[in-house]
C-alpha cells in the first residue's frame, strides 16, 4: 500500500491516544478511589501526576498539528485525525476534573452525607469513557450511541445525589451560636455539589469522546 | 443526444459500483464491466452551464473515456482529478471538441453548452473556442509583446481594429485595445506587474507571470468557460497561490473547470469535485467538501488517501 508510513502514523496514533486515555483512567480510578476512601496520599498523587498527563497532550496535540500541516490527510485519514485531535482535549479535560476531585479528598477532613452515594455515580462516569474508548479503538459506532445514551441515566443520578444534599441541608438542625460548625456544613455542601458537577461533566465528556468517534466512523454529525 | 436535451437537469453521483450484478452489454456487443449506472441525485448551487451526457471517447481501439455524463455549474469552479490515464484531460478536451484535432479521437455522446448541442454540424468551432476558452499546463504565450498577446484574440474575431485601414479611415480603436488590455490583465491579476512595460516581449516574464498572461489572453476574447489543463504545474508555490486566487475570482464571473493532479488544489479552490479513476470512468462527482471528508465510493476514498494510485 503506497504512503505506508503516513498509514503507520496513523495507526501510531491511534495507540497514542489509547495509551492516553489508559493513563488519564488510571489517574480517575485512584481519584474516585481516594474520594471514597479519604486517602490524602493518593489525592496528591494524582495531583502530582497531572503534569504528566498534560505533558503528553501536548506531545499529541503536536503530533496530530504535523499530520495535518506535513500528509495533508482527507476523508476517512483526515477524519480520524480531527477527531482524535478533540478526544485528547476531552481526555486532558478529564485528568483536570480527576486532580479536581482529588483536591476536594484533601480539603475534606471526613466524612459526610454517606447517604449520597458518589461511587456508583463515579462507576458509571468511568464505564461511560471506557465504552468511548473501546468504541475508539474497534470502531463502534453503536457503542457510540450507547455512551451518548447513558448520559441521561447519569443526569439523572447526580440530580438525586444534589437534590439529596440540598433536602438534607434544609432539614439539618445546626445548633444556635454554632458559627463554626455552619461554616463546616456549608463548605461540605458546596464540595459535594462541586463533586457531583465534575463527576457530571466526566460523563459528558465522555459523550464528546463518542460524538467525535462516530464522526471518524461514520461521518455522522448526529452526537456532536 | 436527443434525449438529453429532454432530460431534466440533474447533478449526479455514481455511486460505488458493486460488480455484482451483471454487466450490461453495448449495442456494439462490448462489455462495459462493473458500471453500474446508479446514480444519486444532487442538486449542486448553480444552474447547468455544461452538460456532458454518455460522452464516450475513443483513440484508435483505446477507449478513453466510457459514458461519463456530469454536469459543469456556472460561475463555480469544477475540478477533475484521478489519477494518470484516467480521461480527465480528455474530457476536458472535449467541453470545446479540442479532441477534433487529433485524427485518431472518436467521440460520442453529447455535450450542450448553455442546452445547445456542441457535437454537431454547423457548429462554429471558433466561435465555440471563444465562448469556451482553454490555458494549458505549460504557459505558451505568443512571441509577441504583452499587449500583442491580449489584443490578439479581439482583433482576429473583429472585436478590435488597430489596422493600417481603420487608422487611414479614423476608425481605429486604439483606445478600445488599450482598455481591453488593461481590463483582461487587472482581471488576471498581472497589470500592476507589466502596465509600464506592455510592450516589452512577453516570454521576458516569469514562468508565473506568463500563465497569468495566458489567463488574461483567454479573458481577452470574453469567454463564459475557462478551461485549464494543470494551470499551476508548472509554477513555485507563489505563482502557483497567485493562480489559485485569480481562479477563485474568476469563477465569481465565469464558469471554471480545472484539471489538477494536485488534489490539496483541488480542495482548496474547487465548489465541487468529479473523481476519474483508471479505465476513463467517472467515480464519483459531489461538492468539494463532501468528496474530501467523506466520499460515498471506497475506490474514491482509497485514491484520495493515498491508499492506491
Amino acid at each position: 500500500m503506497p504512503r505506508d508510513e503516513f498509514q503507520q502514523s496513523l495507526a501510531d496514533l491511534r495507540a497514542e491516544v489509547l495509551s492516553m486515555s489508559d493513563l488519564v483512567g488510571d489517574r480517575l480510578d485512584r481519584a474516585l478511589t481516594a474520594l471514597e476512601t479519604l486517602d490524602e496520599a493518593a489525592a496528591r498523587d494524582v495531583i502530582d501526576g497531572d503534569d504528566a498527563v498534560d505533558r503528553r497532550y501536548l506531545e499529541l496535540e503536536s503530533t496530530c498539528i504535523q499530520l495535518l500541516a506535513q500528509q495533508q490527510p482527507v476523508a476517512g485519514d483526515l477524519r480520524f485525525v480531527a477527531a482524535s485531535f478533540k478526544i485528547l482535549t476531552d481526555l486532558e479535560r478529564v485528568a483536570d476534573l480527576a486532580v479536581n476531585l482529588a483536591q476536594y479528598t484533601l480539603e475534606a477532613d471526613r466524612k459526610r452525607f454517606e447517604q449520597v452515594d458518589l461511587s456508583s455515580i463515579g462507576d458509571l462516569a468511568r464505564e461511560m469513557l471506557d465504552d468511548a474508548m473501546i468504541a475508539y479503538r474497534t470502531d463502534d459506532a453503536a457503542l457510540c450511541r450507547a455512551v451518548a445514551a447513558r448520559d441521561d441515566e447519569l443526569d439523572s443520578l447526580c440530580q438525586r445525589a444534589s437534590d439529596r444534599v440540598v433536602r438534607n441541608l434544609i432539614e439539618r438542625e445546626v445548633a444556635d451560636g454554632d458559627g463554626w460548625a455552619v461554616e463546616q456544613l456549608l463548605d461540605d455542601v458546596s464540595r459535594l455539589l462541586l463533586i457531583v458537577r465534575d463527576l457530571e461533566r466526566i460523563g459528558d465528556h465522555a459523550v464528546n469522546v463518542a460524538a467525535r468517534t462516530l464522526y471518524m466512523i461514520e461521518s455522522d454529525p448526529e452526537l456532536v | 443526444m436527443s434525449d438529453s436535451q429532454q432530460t431534466q437537469r440533474q447533478h449526479r453521483i455514481q455511486t460505488e459500483t458493486t460488480g455484482s450484478d451483471q454487466p450490461p452489454e453495448t449495442t456494439s456487443g462490448e462489455t462495459v464491466e462493473e458500471t453500474k449506472d446508479e446514480w444519486v441525485e444532487y442538486d449542486f448551487r448553480g444552474a447547468a452551464k455544461m452538460v456532458a451526457e454518455d460522452l464516450d471517447v475513443y483513440y484508435g481501439d483505446d477507449h478513453a473515456l466510457k459514458r461519463v455524463s456530469m454536469e459543469i455549474p456556472e460561475e463555480s469552479v469544477t475540478a477533475l482529478i484521478g489519477p494518470s490515464g484516467c480521461g480527465k484531460s480528455t474530457y476536458l478536451r472535449c467541453l470545446n471538441r479540442m479532441n477534433d484535432r487529433i485524427n485518431a479521437a472518436r467521440v460520442e455522446g453529447s455535450v450542450q453548452l448553455d442546452g445547445k448541442e456542441i457535437y454537431q454540424d454547423g457548429v462554429n468551432l471558433v466561435e465555440l473556442r471563444k465562448r469556451v476558452g482553454m490555458v494549458f499546463q505549460s504557459p505558451n504565450p505568443f512571441p509577441k509583446s504583452i499587449q500583442d498577446n491580449i489584443s490578439y484574440g479581439p482583433r482576429k474575431h473583429g472585436d478590435i481594429d488597430t489596422g493600417l485601414l481603420a487608422r487611414v479611415l479614423g476608425r481605429d480603436d486604439g483606445d478600445a485595445e488599450r482598455e481591453l488590455v488593461e481590463r483582461a490583465l487587472k482581471q488576471a491579476a498581472l497589470w500592476d506587474e507589466v502596465h509600464d512595460r506592455l510592450d516589452d516581449n512577453a516570454l521576458g516574464l516569469s514562468g508565473g507571470q506568463q500563465q497569468r498572461l495566458c489567463i488574461a489572453r483567454c479573458l481577452s476574447v470574453d469567454p463564459e468557460v475557462i478551461l485549464m489543463d494543470e494551470p499551476a504545474s508548472a509554477l513555485d508555490p507563489i505563482a502557483t497561490s497567485k493562480i489559485e486566487d485569480l481562479i477563485e475570482e474568476l469563477a465569481e464571473e465565469y464558469t471554471v473547470v480545472i484539471v489538477t493532479h494536485n488534489m490539496q488544489q483541488a480542495a482548496r479552490i474547487s465548489d465541487q469535485t468529479a473523481v476519474f479513476l483508471t479505465g476513463g470512468k467517472l467515480v464519483e462527482y459531489d461538492e468539494t467538501d463532501k468528496i474530501f471528508e467523506n466520499p460515498e465510493s471506497q475506490r474514491v476514498e482509497d485514491y484520495i488517501t493515498g491508499k492506491f494510485g
